[in-house]
């Protein structure tokens, strides 16, 4: 018995106490993640968080407000602000700063970056994944330094890299000319290749990619002239050389879904918090200008108070009246609202600037006024206003003589027309408007909010702290919100 | 119990001669007074001679003695006793306790009973009986004050939430800094598990609602010793899972030979908070003194002011205002706890067996909040054969928790700051009578998205647990030959946990409402075997060796869903979501050990001790994942060799140096893709995928370790004497250590350009140095006894970082705030500071009148410079009365809290200067550049200046953690056994007392909240902030213990 107990006990314990050392510790791989995917999943993923970065609390929210597209109601309960000062009086969260370089650089920039390593790699290669990768990826860099300035790019997104140089905007903004450059060198219509819905925007149309690369090598361009007027031959080639977005048909979006957690953030903090009402007023300086003339875009743009007949738009910083002020219109911002990047609109507005202006091409201002009325034609095409409205409406807009200037000049027109066409899309109207003139002299002039610190206008995001700021040893020193930045003269 | 451990211990050591040449025998039984139960194993010896016998199993014992002759009866932890032999031919003797002499045994490492003379490194051991005096239902809590260099702090006054115990201080910069907890030689499981939810971006484990670590499941009536071992020497047998210290926990056991005892402890205990803000009560809701519905805050008008007029109220009714002083007050409700623990134990002279069971029912000072614990243990032992033993354990125990309270922020459900926010004109009642409309909808605070009505959120959203556990061991211990013994002690520790958070529609943040269920299921395997040599060389020389192998696996797993958007009103089921997110985790580590420890010991007074592990773990690359550490530790009992002197009655010298490696978790060294179940939308809840039909995946945040990783190693010297003076009246026991953690593995913070968050890299040194002083006092003995033992413990904790890494984040927390490491600095807290000129003046901004700030400061370490504590214990017959102070000195903390009530013009200080012109203290820019001069520009408003103590400032909210607390009181009577004996035979043992814990703060720094509570939790390195806290409690009750 003795014997029978101590060899069973034996045997137990050299089973438990050596089993093989190297097969048993040999577990270290995360049975919940893999080490090789289709790059098409990277993508996908980077659409996802861009398309819901954009419009989000992080950064389309205190856009439209501290760009003043949009006011927060102040004291109105149930507006933005509740009573409390919001980025609409400037007065940001850290976390506004950081979150949005987060996701362009990790989440976004990050997964294309790898997106395209892993096309590149494959045999045969995915051109046309890594191309559509790269048009991103540009618009990343775009984004970045018009949110921030300079930003790290020639050493960003390597591993080996821990601390990144920052570079110029002027070198930033060169290198969306070479990204967009590398994709469009890529891309192959011929590839067999397809991702199908994988493909947010054009669902694998290629010509659609290269039409979008080119317009975005027109926006890119155009806001480094003012700067950098060298840029204009690279402007007049492009006019040239056609081929960009061309229809609506083109127009670059991505569709939110009605379904719960497909949402459109902007529709879903107001279901969230608000019982489905839209936390954003009227601002009296989009309502100010189309008032006048009876725009036909107003009641798309808004949903009106009962027994009100004038779209009544108020400071930012004061108190939104439900009885009085529109707030903007649910249908608009529905559950489904696409996030847009780019629209036929925008090209003809950058087309009719470019011809008003003569920037790279003969100065044309009657191609310009043409250019102008069917940009706001598409404009209001683009917000549901029936096509014969939109055409009786849009022909029926002044034609601008050459050399005025001010509120009559064709530039003036064309920069309101474009920044309140954006009056949803907060970062692209906030660069837009930088873009517009000079300091004091851009299109509208906005004035301070009310409660907003005196140092001076919203002009950029300041560098994040604990994201970069306070790991990176290359980066600069802080730089508040209301200094320029390179391009805003 | 403890007698029994010793008895063994008393046999080897006790060097029992032939008795000769004695005329008469004398017999008798020895009892203990604390108990009155016999003591078997106490010596008995004739004074003045070797002539000696132990005690049987039953106390008794036979003795030849000569008349005239005295004989001494001595037994370890008991107060030696002498008794004149004269012509009795009985002697029955009840043997006194002695506290000071309660370490004289302890369990260490790999449960080996040791005397602490042998010893060359600091341990402290604490009795079962003193952590149930007054009893905090987490065991970690209870310890708090009692051990010093134990420092315990506690995450909130939630029930079953969480206590962080750290020893020495932080060894490492990432998130492992807590010890090993042993029960039985099993290695037991005490993570505190986070899970993420898509309704809110803070973890749901400690920060958002705080479930606790699993500690807090050992029930303390079924804990007969605690052990703690504070330095790596001490721990170097466990290797890398015990390099921050272990706590070796013994369970209770049955004794052998008795037939059969029953214990049984009632306690009832009251809790309240035990700090709550100081509220003004002078001024409504509103801004800039304007009357505002649509403000949670208290700037408002003054309410004496507008006495002629109404305003609406959050019912819509026009009322006059009114302040309601106690309306906080009467939000919290005195919580009660009830334990009831029963225990059957006994024992033939073949084996022997105790039963426990313990019931805990508690509800919380918060209404909804209830925990509900049953723990029923299970320990036997028994001779199968002749030097073969078996010991099994068995405990399992349940708890269920509901009506958690959500805390920190970016979650519908946090309570404190809606509580905190209440404006002085609410009713509480009027609040909880009228929390739904006529329709059954909330009656909201405000209009506005940030006024939930907090008896909407706790009547409606729930938040609780269900955690299963079940652990144990079975030991054989088999002696092969006097010399050798082999053994092999193999467990298990399991237990399933389901979360469950339900918000309901109509919550304000959550209108659509949501729910989530986690199924967590946590597991770890452990087998040690052991052959054991022990040999006495020569008379005076033994040696003893032991060689070992270890296994342990960790496994853990999660499955999770998210519901969103919700149908019919409160039901939570998946088919009634619109949108549900599953999400699964889990990982695995092991470790492989080897180890050996030689001890030799020379005449009983010099000891060596040395030992060496060399561990294999899964979670380092294959090429770098074996590691060897040794250690080595000499005690030396130096008075046994030095003439003896009257007041010195012992004295040791002790030292030890160790080295320990460490590993890292699992998952670390690979790169490889998550599938994405969701992305980030600010304010909104994101997006699912599929989204727009496809699915999506992500790089890692973190950049692996690949084959770079290695081991972090952790060198210990430690330098200890013990010394005990005028017959143990005065004793003393004083470290010095000295810890370096070298090649930490940790996540260092990238700058997300890389786009990384992460990277895993060998990188950083920790140096902890510090003193440890134990001092006992014993100023009366006789019938009343005075009892003082003080505790005193300073650390010093300093970093070094490579030159190329600026600064290593320990714990991000919110809005600009970090806990860092920086080189040649402690842990520390860093964040925005007012700026200052040369001479230390704050700079005024001469536009507004407020402070002007400087971003990403240093404001001070977190650790405190030094802890110590203090009991007193009076003793007069079996009246006992107990009390303990505990004290901090150094630090600071940041309060969320107090930022809230400030901002809010909540505060007592904020009523203060209303309407009239304030000048901040501080220079503004004079008219030479560079120079200052005093301010002289008034602030625009009170509430201007106050809205500068927002969170983002943190200097404004940061204050010295320095407190004193009495942290526990206790006052128990033992009936006297005559009594009993009188009127209840069958009684054993009775004792009555009543027992307080956390009851005074005595000092603090820190306005409105406990300085004592530590938002990032038990799983985090980082310290010092509270985060809207649930508020700890001050717990009141009484108690009775009976055995029969």
């Amino acid at each position: 018995m003795k014997k029978k107990l101590l060899f069973t006990f034996s045997v137990l314990t050299l089973i438990l106490s050596l089993p093989s050392c190297k097969k048993y510790l040999d577990i270290n791989r995360n049975p919940n993640a893999a080490t090789t995917l289709d790059p098409k999943l990277l993508f996908s993923y980077a659409v996802t968080s861009y398309v819901n970065l954009r419009p989000s609390g992080d950064l389309g929210m205190p856009m439209v407000l501290a760009g003043q597209t949009m006011a927060d109601g102040y004291n109105n309960p149930t507006g933005f602000a509740g009573g409390v000062q919001t980025e609409g009086e400037y007065r940001f969260d850290p976390l506004i700063f950081g979150n949005p370089w987060r996701s362009y650089y990790t989440s976004v920039g990050n997964n294309l970056q790898q997106a395209i390593g892993l096309a590149e790699a494959a045999t045969p290669k995915n051109v046309n994944v890594a191309a559509r990768a790269k048009v991103l990826l540009a618009l990343v860099y775009y984004e970045l330094t018009t949110v921030y300035g300079d930003v790290p790019y020639a050493e960003a997104f390597k591993s080996n890299i821990p601390y990144p140089k920052f570079d110029s905007q002027q070198a930033v903004l060169n290198g969306v000319i070479t990204t967009l450059d590398a994709a469009l060198a890529q891309f192959d219509e011929t590839s067999t290749i397809k991702i199908a819905a994988y493909d947010m925007f054009y669902k694998d149309d290629i010509a659609k990619w290269k039409k979008v690369a080119k317009s975005l090598k027109l926006r890119t361009y155009l806001l480094m002239y003012d700067k950098d007027p060298s840029v204009a031959t690279k402007i007049g080639e492009l006019m040239t050389a056609g081929g960009m977005v061309s229809s609506a048909a083109d127009n670059m979006f991505v569709p939110f879904e009605d379904v719960q957690q497909k949402k459109n953030p902007k529709y879903d903090i107001g279901e969230r918090y608000n019982g489905k009402q839209n936390f954003f007023f009227a601002i009296k300086w989009v309502t100010d200008f189309m008032n006048p003339m009876a725009d036909p875009r107003l009641p798309k743009f808004y949903d009106i108070p009962a027994g009100q007949t004038d779209y009544i738009g108020i400071e930012q910083g004061t108190d939104g009246d439900d009885d009085v002020n529109p707030r903007v219109s649910t249908t608009l911002q529905s559950a489904a609202q696409p996030e847009v990047i780019y629209t036929y609109e925008d090209q003809l507005f950058y087309e009719a600037e470019i011809y008003a202006r003569g920037i790279g091409v003969t100065q044309d201002v009657a191609r310009a006024n043409t250019l102008l009325k069917s940009a706001v034609k598409e404009s209001c095409l683009f917000y549901k206003v029936d096509a014969t409205t939109a055409t009786t409406f849009s022909s029926g807009l002044p034609t601008y003589v050459a050399g005025a200037s001010g509120p009559t000049s064709i530039v003036y027109n064309i920069h309101y027309q474009h920044w309140l066409d954006m009056f949803d899309r907060g970062l692209d109207a906030f660069t837009e408007w930088r873009r517009s003139g000079p300091a004091g002299s851009e299109v509208p002039a906005l004035t301070l909010p009310v409660g907003a610190p005196s140092n001076g206008l919203f002009r950029r995001y300041e560098y994040p702290i604990s994201n970069e700021i306070n790991q990176n040893p290359n980066a600069p020193a802080l730089i508040k919100y209301y200094e320029k930045m390179w391009f805003d003269l | 119990m403890k007698k029994l451990l010793l008895v063994s211990l008393c046999f080897l050591v006790l060097c029992v001669t032939q008795v000769f040449a004695q005329n008469r025998t004398v017999t008798g039984t020895v009892i203990g007074t604390d108990d009155g139960l016999p003591i078997p194993g106490v010596t008995v010896k004739i004074k003045g001679s070797n002539v000696g016998t132990p005690t049987d199993v039953n106390g008794k014992y036979t003795i030849s003695v000569s008349d005239g002759q005295t004989l001494v009866f001595s037994y370890i932890a008991y107060n030696t006793q002498e008794v004149a032999v004269g012509t009795k031919s009985v002697i029955n003797v009840s043997l006194v306790q002695n506290t000071s002499q309660l370490s004289e045994v302890v369990v260490t490492a790999l449960g080996i009973s040791r005397e602490t003379k042998s010893l060359g490194y600091s341990v402290a051991s604490v009795k079962g009986s003193e952590i149930t005096k007054a009893r905090d239902p987490n065991i970690v809590q209870a310890l708090a004050g009692k051990v010093a260099g134990v420092n315990v702090t506690q995450s909130s006054g939630t029930l079953g939430g969480g206590s962080k115990i750290v020893i020495r201080g932080a060894t490492s910069l990432s998130a492992d800094v807590q010890p090993l907890f042993v029960i039985d030689g099993l290695i037991i499981d005490n993570s505190a598990q986070q899970l993420a939810t898509t309704n809110s971006a803070v973890p749901q484990g400690t920060a958002g609602v705080d479930f606790g670590n699993r500690a807090g499941d050992i029930n303390s009536d079924d804990v007969e010793s605690m052990t703690i071992l504070k330095g790596a020497a001490a721990a170097a047998l466990y290797g890398t899972l015990a390099k921050n210290g272990a706590i070796i926990i013994t369970t209770k056991r049955g004794k052998r030979g008795d037939a059969g005892t029953v214990s049984f402890s009632s306690s009832t205990r009251f809790d309240s908070p035990l700090v709550l803000p100081k509220f003004q009560n002078d001024y409504a809701q509103g801004n800039q003194g304007v009357y505002n519905i649509a403000n949670t805050n208290g700037w408002g008008p003054k309410i004496s002011d507008v006495q002629g007029q109404t305003f609406p109220n959050f019912l819509g009714q026009n009322v006059t205002l009114q302040a309601y002083p106690d309306n906080i007050k009467e939000f919290y409700k005195t919580g009660k706890t009830y334990i009831n623990s029963v225990a059957l134990s006994g024992g033939n002279e073949q084996g022997d067996y105790r039963f426990g069971y313990t019931n805990t029912i508690q509800t919380g000072i918060t209404e909804q909040q209830r925990l509900v614990k049953n723990a029923v243990s299970f320990n036997s032992g028994r001779t199968i054969l002749k030097n073969l033993n078996v010991r099994t354990s068995l405990n399992y125990v349940r708890t269920v928790t509901d009506g958690l309270p959500f805390q920190s922020s970016n979650n519908a459900n946090v309570l404190t700051t809606t509580v905190y926010s209440l404006p002085r004109t609410v009713d509480t009642k009027l609040l909880r009578d009228n929390y739904v409309n006529a329709l059954g909808q909330q009656n909201t605070l405000t209009p506005a998205r940030n006024g939930n009505n907090p008896y909407w959120l706790m009547y409606n959203n729930k938040t609780g647990a269900v955690n299963n556990r079940v652990y144990g061991t079975a030991n054989f211990s088999y002696k092969v030959t006097p010399w050798l013994t082999l053994s092999d002690n193999i467990g298990t520790d399991i237990y399933y946990e389901f979360r469950k958070s339900t918000t309901r529609n109509g919550t304000i943040g959550a209108l659509t409402g949501n729910f989530f269920t986690a199924n967590l299921y946590q597991r770890i395997i452990n087998n040690d075997f052991l052959a054991t040599f022990n040999k006495n060389v020569t008379e005076d020389f033994n040696i003893k060796f032991i060689a070992g192998t270890s296994i342990y696996e960790n496994y853990y797993q999660r499955e999770q869903i998210d519901a969103q958007g919700l149908t019919i009103d409160q039901l939570y089921n998946y088919a009634n979501a619109a949108a549900n997110t599953p999400s699964n985790v889990s990982n695995k580590r092991r470790i492989q050990g080897v180890y050996g420890d030689l001890t030799l010991s020379y005449k009983d007074y010099l000891f060596l001790q040395a030992t060496g592990r060399n561990d294999w773990s899964s979670t380092l690359p294959s090429n770098n994942n074996s590691y060897f550490y040794p250690s080595v530790s000499l005690g030396f009992e130096f008075t046994k060799v030095i003439p003896q002197m009257d007041w010195l009655s012992y004295g040791k010298l002790r030292a030890s140096y160790a080295n320990v490696g460490g590993d890292t978790d699992p998952y670390r060294v690979l790169f490889a893709y998550n599938p994405a179940t969701n992305v980030f939308a600010q304010y909104a809840a994101g997006v699912n995928f599929p989204f727009n039909g496809v699915l999506g995946a992500s790089t890692p945040a973190t950049i692996p370790g690949l084959s770079d990783l290695k081991s972090q190693t952790q060198n210990s010297t430690e330098f200890g004497i013990e010394l005990k003076f005028l017959n143990d009246r005065i004793t003393l026991d004083a470290d010095y250590y000295s810890n370096k953690t070298k090649d930490q593995i940790v996540s260092l913070a990238l700058p997300q350009s890389t786009g990384y968050a992460f990277k895993i890299i060998n990188a950083g040194d920790l140096t902890n140095k510090g003193v440890e002083v134990s001092l006992g006092l014993v100023p009366i003995k006789s019938q009343f006894t005075w009892d003082v033992q003080l505790r005193y413990a300073k650390n010093k904790n300093v970093v070094t970082l490579p030159s190329n890494i600026k600064q290593y984040t320990v714990q991000s927390g919110y809005s600009g705030l970090t806990v860092k490491a920086e080189s040649g600095q402690s842990i520390g807290l860093y964040g925005v500071k007012w700026d200052r000129d040369i001479a230390g003046n704050i700079i005024i901004d001469p536009a507004t009148g407020l402070r002007k700030t400087v971003t990403d400061k240093r404001l001070g370490q977190t650790a405190p410079d030094y802890t110590a504590g203090l009991t007193n214990t009076f003793s007069y017959k079996g009246l006992s009365l107990a009390f303990t102070l505990d004290a901090r000195k150094g630090g600071v903390m940041f309060s969320n809290t107090v930022s809230t009530l400030r901002t809010n013009g909540l505060g007592a200080e904020t009523a203060l200067n209303r309407g009239k012109v304030f000048i901040d203290k501080g220079v503004i820019p004079g008219t030479t550049p560079g120079t200052f001069v005093p301010n002289t520009v008034p602030v625009q408003s009170m509430q201007d200046y106050w809205s500068q103590y927002q969170a983002g400032n943190t200097e404004a909210n940061t204050f010295d953690a320095s407190f004193i607390k009495l942290r526990e009181a206790s006052l128990s009577y033992t009936i006297p056994s005559k009594v009993i004996s009188t009127y209840a035979k069958f009684i054993k043992g009775l004792q009555v007392g009543v027992e307080g814990r956390n009851l005074w703060l005595i000092h603090s720094n820190v306005p409105h909240i406990d300085p004592e509570v530590n938002f990032f939790g038990s799983g985090s390195a980082g310290e010092g902030v509270e985060f809207n806290s649930v508020p700890t409690t001050r717990s009141f009750g009484f108690n009775v213990r009976l055995t029969f």
